[in-house]
């Protein structure tokens, strides 16, 4: 019984065909495809055509697995088995279609699996490639521009400080803001990169959240108010005064937004608003909202206006790069928190996000941690000691312009270096009160001559305070330097107070 | 009698054998990826010249990037090997060389001709870059999309195959 069906299972899978010696058909039982007798094989597929001929042919069988043929256009995938007999040659066929069919289909997924994996991962390699450039190009083109931006703000404050007709103290004016626009134009154009490059890292402290609202409100609002604008501001009294946060970014954000108000709004009101969502333990949820009446944007244009660069409906007056709300987006996504926007065109924009922060219940009333606005932090201390300052810069421009701070003052004999190589030599022949050390230096970096310096055997020059001056901006070069033995690090460009401030700070 | 000579054509999988063999055989393509499972066998006579030519039994081989698992008995009796890899991903070539090597021990003394598929889709400056970055050596950049070199490349291989007849 079980051989008749095993015979009858295997009949319907099974063909074998008889050659001569001459390769002619003798015999095929024609269980899959129809043969002739006497009808050559190479005639019926180009298979085979191209299987060694039948001298070639021993008595050791030849498989072929998975072979495709086509006859009577059916498509069969067989495995096929020529063996040589006495006195002929034995094929046998054995349809496998349907078990290789589904191989096929499992082939396909997992082989298409594999090349979109492939390419997905090339092309995020050759997008990050392309970010990389776009970052260095950014980074590069900032660098450059930092050396000349000093001299310009550095010469604007001297020219300050002499006999001006009013006339010119208008155009001087005119010069600061200039040159004010391009210094925010540089730090945003960096923001973006340094966010972009996964660089920007957020810094909680603890801060007066009352003070930052309090001093943009004061500078916005005399702003808005010169443009002829109304400016309401709310503070919830239920708000914590106090909470930890990243001060600075937040206040990148909000002047963001509150330049971004100023800029589109002709007429109407203007208003900046903080107010409490909830508060649970020691969280508070805080509601920050900048609203216009401008000039609105439409709602198709409402998911364009994050992208970099990226003006929508801009009016040609207007000024600006497109940067400023892809900063506040990537700013407050590193903060946990995220940009929303309500608009419709010609009647105005609602800019708002929730952001969650830690305070202490009870406040505090004096807390040495608290980060208080730039202008309460030490002031220059001036006295009538002259100083001895070895300024060590191969810009021109940049040079002169410190060297002219320097001597206005009336306090410093300044010696001046371009090289690096020339520093060493100079600090053990004279007894200096500082170095300002430019970072990037002919031949041998201010970094590095600062590292020398500091392994010096001589307490008189290893301990001389040395203030770096560079164009690169991002926290880990500043850092770099400082691990290098810089007492301070200033970022070009720097207005006259604020290095005067940290020229007084470092001397004895 | 006209003579007939066994073409494998080999390289990893999805890299294009079977729609360069379309190209040439029907002149026609089609964008949609269907894996080639064991070995499909078509024929084409190719003319080198006035009265003279040469047909060719070209194997398709399943595509693998594990060339030394290839079955011994597709490669019996073969007279030219064409090995094709994908310009646009680096897996199918970076390892060129030694994959050749394979290929040459399997079926030593045979001519090989190594082609470079879907041009279509890359620059031919990047091109020579990547070649000169990964020392390629390639004798055909194809695209059985555009059908650019397609008959070229097997012309070239009938060309040798009959001169080593």
């Amino acid at each position: 019984m079980l051989e008749k069906y095993k015979k009858e299972f295997l009949s319907q899978n099974v063909q074998f065909i008889l050659l001569d010696e001459h390769g002619a058909v003798t015999e095929s039982d024609d269980e899959i495809f129809k043969v002739s007798s006497g009808s050559l094989l190479p005639s019926l597929h180009p298979f085979f055509e191209s299987i060694p001929s039948i001298d070639d042919l021993d008595e050791n069988a030849l498989d072929f697995f998975c072979v495709n043929l086509k006859f009577d256009n059916v498509d069969l995938i067989v495995d096929i088995k020529v063996k040589r007999k006495k006195e002929c040659v034995l094929l046998s066929i054995t349809d496998f279609t349907e078990h290789y069919n589904s191989y096929q289909s499992v082939a396909q997924s997992r082989n298409e699996s594999i090349i979109k994996t492939e390419l997905t991962v090339l092309k995020n390699l050759e997008l990050e490639e392309r970010e990389r450039f776009k970052n260095q190009f950014i980074q590069n083109f900032s660098h450059e521009l930092r050396n000349p931006l000093t001299s310009v703000m550095a010469i604007s404050d001297i020219l300050n400080d002499t006999n001006l007709s009013t006339e010119q103290v208008k155009m001087l004016d005119f010069l600061k803001v200039s040159a004010k626009n391009l210094h925010l134009l540089i730090e945003d154009t960096l923001s973006i990169g340094m966010i972009d490059a996964g660089k920007m890292n957020i810094q909680n402290k603890r801060f007066s959240l009352k003070d930052l609202f309090d001093l943009l409100s004061f500078t916005y609002g005399n702003k808005i108010k010169q443009k002829g604008i109304s400016f309401n501001f709310i503070w919830d009294d239920k708000l914590p005064t106090e909470v930890v946060g990243d001060r600075l970014r937040l206040y990148q954000v909000l002047e963001n937004l509150l330049n971004n108000a100023l800029k589109y709004t002709a007429q109407g009101s203007i208003s900046f608003e903080m107010n409490l969502n909830q508060k649970w333990a020691n969280k508070a949820s805080v509601r920050v909202k900048v609203s216009d009446t401008g000039t609105g944007i439409h709602e198709n244009n409402l998911s364009a206006i994050f992208e970099s660069f990226n003006r929508v409906e801009t009016d040609e007056k207007i000024k600006g790069t497109g940067l400023g709300l892809t900063i506040v987006k990537n700013l407050l996504h590193l903060m946990g928190s995220e940009i929303k926007v309500e608009s419709e065109k010609n009647k105005g924009s609602t800019f708002y996000f929730d952001k969650v922060f830690e305070y202490q219940i009870g406040g505090l009333k004096s807390n040495p941690l608290l980060e208080k606005p730039e202008a309460q932090k030490t002031k220059p201390k001036k006295n009538s000691k002259k100083y001895k300052v070895l300024l060590v810069e191969d810009d021109e421009s940049v040079q002169l312009s410190l060297f002219k701070i320097l001597l206005n003052t009336k306090q410093f004999h300044v010696d001046l270096a371009y090289d690096g190589n020339l520093v060493l030599q100079e600090v053990v022949n004279t007894n200096y009160d500082c170095i300002l050390m430019d970072v990037n230096l002919p031949n041998i970096d201010g970094d590095q001559i600062t590292r020398l310096i500091r392994d010096f055997p001589f307490k008189n020059v290893k301990n001389i305070p040395i203030i770096g001056i560079t164009a690169n901006a991002y926290p880990e070069n500043i850092q770099e330097y400082i691990k290098a033995g810089m007492n301070e690090v200033l970022v070009k460009p720097f207005q006259k107070e604020a290095f005067l401030e940290t020229l007084y700070k470092v001397l004895k | 009698m006209q003579k007939s000579k066994k073409v494998v054509v080999l390289g990893h999988f999805g890299v294009g054998k079977t729609s360069l063999i379309r190209r040439f055989v029907t002149n026609s393509f089609s964008d949609n990826y269907k894996v080639t499972i064991g070995v499909h066998i078509t024929k084409k006579v190719v003319e080198i010249s006035n009265e003279n030519t040469i047909s060719l039994i070209l194997w398709d081989l399943e595509g693998t990037d594990k060339l030394d698992t290839i079955r011994n008995a597709y490669l019996l009796g073969t007279h030219g090997l064409v090995f094709v890899f994908d310009v646009t991903r680096p897996s199918t070539f970076e390892h060129l060389n030694n994959d050749l090597d394979i290929v040459r021990s399997k079926v030593p003394n045979t001519p090989l001709i190594i082609v470079g598929n879907k041009s279509d889709l890359v620059d031919l400056a990047e091109l020579d870059v990547l070649f000169k970055k990964n020392s390629l050596s390639v004798d055909f950049v194809t695209s059985a999309k555009t059908g650019e070199t397609v008959d070229d490349l097997f012309l070239k291989m009938a060309t040798l195959l009959n001169e080593d007849a």
